[in-house]
């Protein structure tokens, strides 16, 4: 890390990055005792083999509950099956050639992104200028209420919260239309679950008040974790507010972001409990995404091959988009 | 997003098991019979059952039973498992296709029986509870029939269900207007009830199958018996009958005539709706016999009676059907103890323990003819019960009669239909598609 002339922090070059990225594998090496050049490439990041002794039960957990399951379902989504019919029928990549015919995977699809661009910029960015307006300007008590009041809506359960929002997004009687018409702008108010142009924004909107709290929590304490005299640093150099929170926050907790633009991003792709508790999917299948979709191919309409194609689509764009974001985080790594 | 990441890996554990179950399972073929004599009875050994009945309001009859039944027969065990309706549907395809269905299970009536059925997994119960046999004696007929597929009779019902339109007395009277008997009387009451600013009917379509159940009984009206029964059960059924366009329109006319903001509706819960009757803030209100018991508030001041649905004048269908279906039990024709668990059923679906059911399975009126008498049921209850006798069939839910690709476009489409994205051409037609590709 290196602060310039202005207390602004400077981002290392690739080639500092990878030497900061080295150096805690070293050190962890030396101190075990093993040597890190002895140790073989493989274990070398994990401390050797008694550190694998020590991670073989997750490991062994992980492989038969998440890996396995996985391979599982790439393979399965090769055949057409139901419950009914217990023999796979290999139907090779016709499965996916279905996903792409189908308007409402592409729907569904649709409605992911817009979840992922939406939550992105509401748990991501506004969450981030929340928190470091909370840390940058109130002081106290204060400040631990707010956090607290940020957070609420994210200890409360995603039924109770569907409910909540059902009764204000309610055509009749619900207080949104309903304030929309005592503001005179009542020919806005609509059946929001009930359209096929709103339904899945109203549940979209629902999921932020539900995850900005929780993220903007995470910021607060990634910001706390920023070494006071680089802020003082900053003062010495006459640096105001917006810019201290622009050149020395940020920069510094560009990990914070891309662990929660990848759980966001992912998040937003596996999304199913918010959409099932709200519509269902409805009306006319326009707030579908691909886990109601999958959901539904599979235990309702009894097409698993389909669902299993679909879960395989989804896990590789989330795979995908994560590696190209940690790709992109250690191109351009900042450390103190 | 640690809940998100839970459904993950617990819907990943799911298919696991699904995948796993699917290539070790043996099940399958189409024997539908059980190797085993029916009425050779031993009393010793467990016997399961898988249902949906996990409500607080009906949890409690099938271990009670149970119980009952593990006390007359020492040797018995009987277990039951309960979950909830949603949960049901996910359980009940784990359990098929790990070739673990339990000796007794739930279902609904039509092709969501039929998959079963046509799977291998369900005994045929003719000898048993076909119509002349001593037990299908004690039953009321159209639910007996409920349960039959090509001639053999599988199901055994639980309880009775029809959808009836519920009107507030009060409201009625004070406004000088009668039951209608035909659709073109109710748009007019609708009319004189919307004239004098009381909304005719409440409506709620959030999750799509209260509009189904319009469209069950208005196609029953619309489209010839034979040729519903082609459609309904096949596995491509053309839908091509005029009928099912005009039940469509009527549908709408409905709507737009008797729902305040109707387009607005597939917003609104049907719970809502339900509580705009129970307050009398609406005067009529489309509901299941099941759900008499949730019709209380100011409604019970007012007073409340039932009356069919009303068709049109010259509907070419059969006019004296009522939408409704029971619910069903099917017995595994993998069983081991399949003798065992028709004798628990004939125990549990007695005129004795009808009774018990009348109280203790809040709203779920038994099949067993003479149970429901003016002593132990509501006047509406009673109503109920002398027009399910008085029809001449049930039409079964349009969501579980159907194919399930079918289901899902009719539920597509009627939501489409109400919020004005669709026309009905418009529905049948991704409904003819649907049932034409069969979901494959």
């Amino acid at each position: 890390m290196t602060v310039s002339a202005r207390g602004a922090l400077r981002e290392k070059t690739p080639s500092e990055s990878t030497r900061a990225l080295v150096l805690p594998g070293r050190r962890q090496s030396r101190h075990s005792g093993s040597g890190w050049r002895r140790t073989p490439s493989v274990l070398r990041g994990i401390g050797g083999w008694r550190s694998v002794v020590w991670v073989a039960p997750a490991l062994a957990l992980l492989i038969v509950f998440v890996y396995f399951p996985l391979v599982q379902n790439i393979w399965l989504s090769f055949f057409s099956w139901s419950v009914f019919n217990p023999t796979p029928e290999f139907v090779g990549t016709a499965n996916f050639v279905h996903a792409a015919q189908d308007p409402i995977f592409w729907r569904a699809l649709f409605n992911n992104v817009a979840y992922a661009v939406v939550s992105i910029i509401f748990q991501v960015g506004a969450a981030f200028v929340l928190a470091a307006l909370i840390e940058e300007f109130v002081r106290g008590r204060a400040r631990a209420v707010l956090r607290a009041i940020y957070f609420i809506p994210s200890a409360i359960s995603i039924t109770v919260a569907g409910l909540l929002f059902y009764f204000i997004y309610q055509p009749q009687s619900g207080i949104l239309d309903v304030a929309l018409q005592h503001l005179g702008l009542g020919s806005w108010a609509q059946s929001w679950l009930g359209q096929d142009s709103t339904a899945i924004w109203a549940i979209i909107m629902m999921s932020q008040w539900q995850g900005f709290g929780y993220t903007t929590l995470l910021y607060s304490v990634a910001i706390q974790r920023i070494p006071r005299d680089l802020y003082d640093a900053a003062d010495l150099d006459g640096v105001g507010p917006f810019s201290r929170i622009r050149h020395v926050t940020l920069p510094l907790v560009r990990e914070m972001s891309t662990l929660l633009i990848i759980v966001t991003i992912s998040g937003a792709f596996q999304v199913f409990n918010e959409v099932m508790v709200m519509t269902a999917g409805g009306p006319n299948n326009s707030s579908q995404v691909l886990g109601t979709w999958l959901y539904r191919s599979g235990f309702i309409n009894n097409q698993f091959g389909y669902a299993a194609a679909i879960a395989t689509v989804i896990f590789v764009i989330t795979v995908a988009l994560a590696i190209l974001q940690m790709w992109i985080n250690q191109r351009r790594r900042v450390e103190w | 997003m640690r809940r998100k990441a839970t459904t993950l890996l617990g819907g990943a554990a799911l298919v696991t098991v699904l995948v796993l179950s699917g290539c070790v399972s043996s099940s399958g073929g189409n024997d539908s019979g059980s190797a085993q004599d029916l009425s050779k009875v031993t009393y010793k050994g467990t016997i399961t059952m898988v249902n949906k009945f996990s409500d607080p309001t009906t949890s409690k009859f099938f271990p009670a039973m149970a119980k009952a039944f593990e006390k007359l027969h020492p040797g018995v065990t009987v277990n039951v498992q309960q979950t909830s309706d949603q949960a049901y549907k996910d359980k009940i395809k784990v359990l098929a296709s790990s070739n673990s269905i339990p000796d007794i299970y739930f279902t609904w009536a039509g092709s969501y029986a039929k998959q079963f059925i046509d799977a291998g997994l369900a005994v045929n119960l003719t000898s048993q509870i076909g119509p002349g046999t001593a037990w299908g004696k004690t039953l009321a007929p159209s639910a007996v029939k409920a349960g039959e597929y090509g001639g053999k009779y599988y199901g055994i019902p639980i309880d009775l269900d029809a959808k009836f339109m519920l009107y507030n007395k009060k409201i009625f009277a004070d406004n000088g207007v009668s039951v209608p008997t035909s659709l073109d009387g109710l748009l007019n009451t609708c009319k004189t009830l919307e004239s004098k600013g009381i909304d005719p009917v409440a409506f709620g379509n959030l999750y799509g199958w209260p509009a189904l159940h319009y469209v069950t009984q208005l196609n029953a009206y619309n489209v010839p018996a034979a040729t519903l029964n082609a459609d309904y059960y096949a596995k491509h059924g053309t839908f091509t009958n005029s009928g099912y366009v005009k039940s469509l329109q009527q549908f709408k006319t409905i709507l737009d005539s008797c729902v305040v903001n109707g387009s607005k509706t597939d917003g609104v819960n049907d719970t809502d709706a339900m509580a705009s009757f129970n307050t009398a803030k609406a005067a009529m209100y489309y509901d299941e016999w099941v759900g008499f018991g949730q019709i209380t508030g100011q409604i019970a001041k007012d007073g409340w009676g039932i009356f069919k649905l009303p068709s049109a004048a010259g509907s070419s269908g059969d006019t004296g059907t009522l939408a409704g279906a029971p619910d069903l039990f099917l017995i595994n024709s993998k069983s081991k103890n399949a003798p065992l668990a028709v004798a628990f059923m004939k125990f549990v679906v007695s005129k004795k323990n009808a009774q018990i059911q009348q109280t203790v399975m809040t709203g779920y009126p038994s099949p067993v003819l003479g149970s429901l008498t003016a002593n132990n049921a509501s006047p509406q209850s009673i109503d109920a019960l002398k027009a399910v006798n008085s029809a001449s069939g049930l039409a079964i839910w349009l969501d579980t009669v159907t194919p399930a690709p079918v289901a899902s476009a009719f539920l597509a489409g009627g939501e489409a239909l109400i919020n004005g994205s669709q026309s009905p051409q418009q529905v049948m037609k991704s409904v003819q598609q649907a049932a034409k590709s069969g979901g494959e």
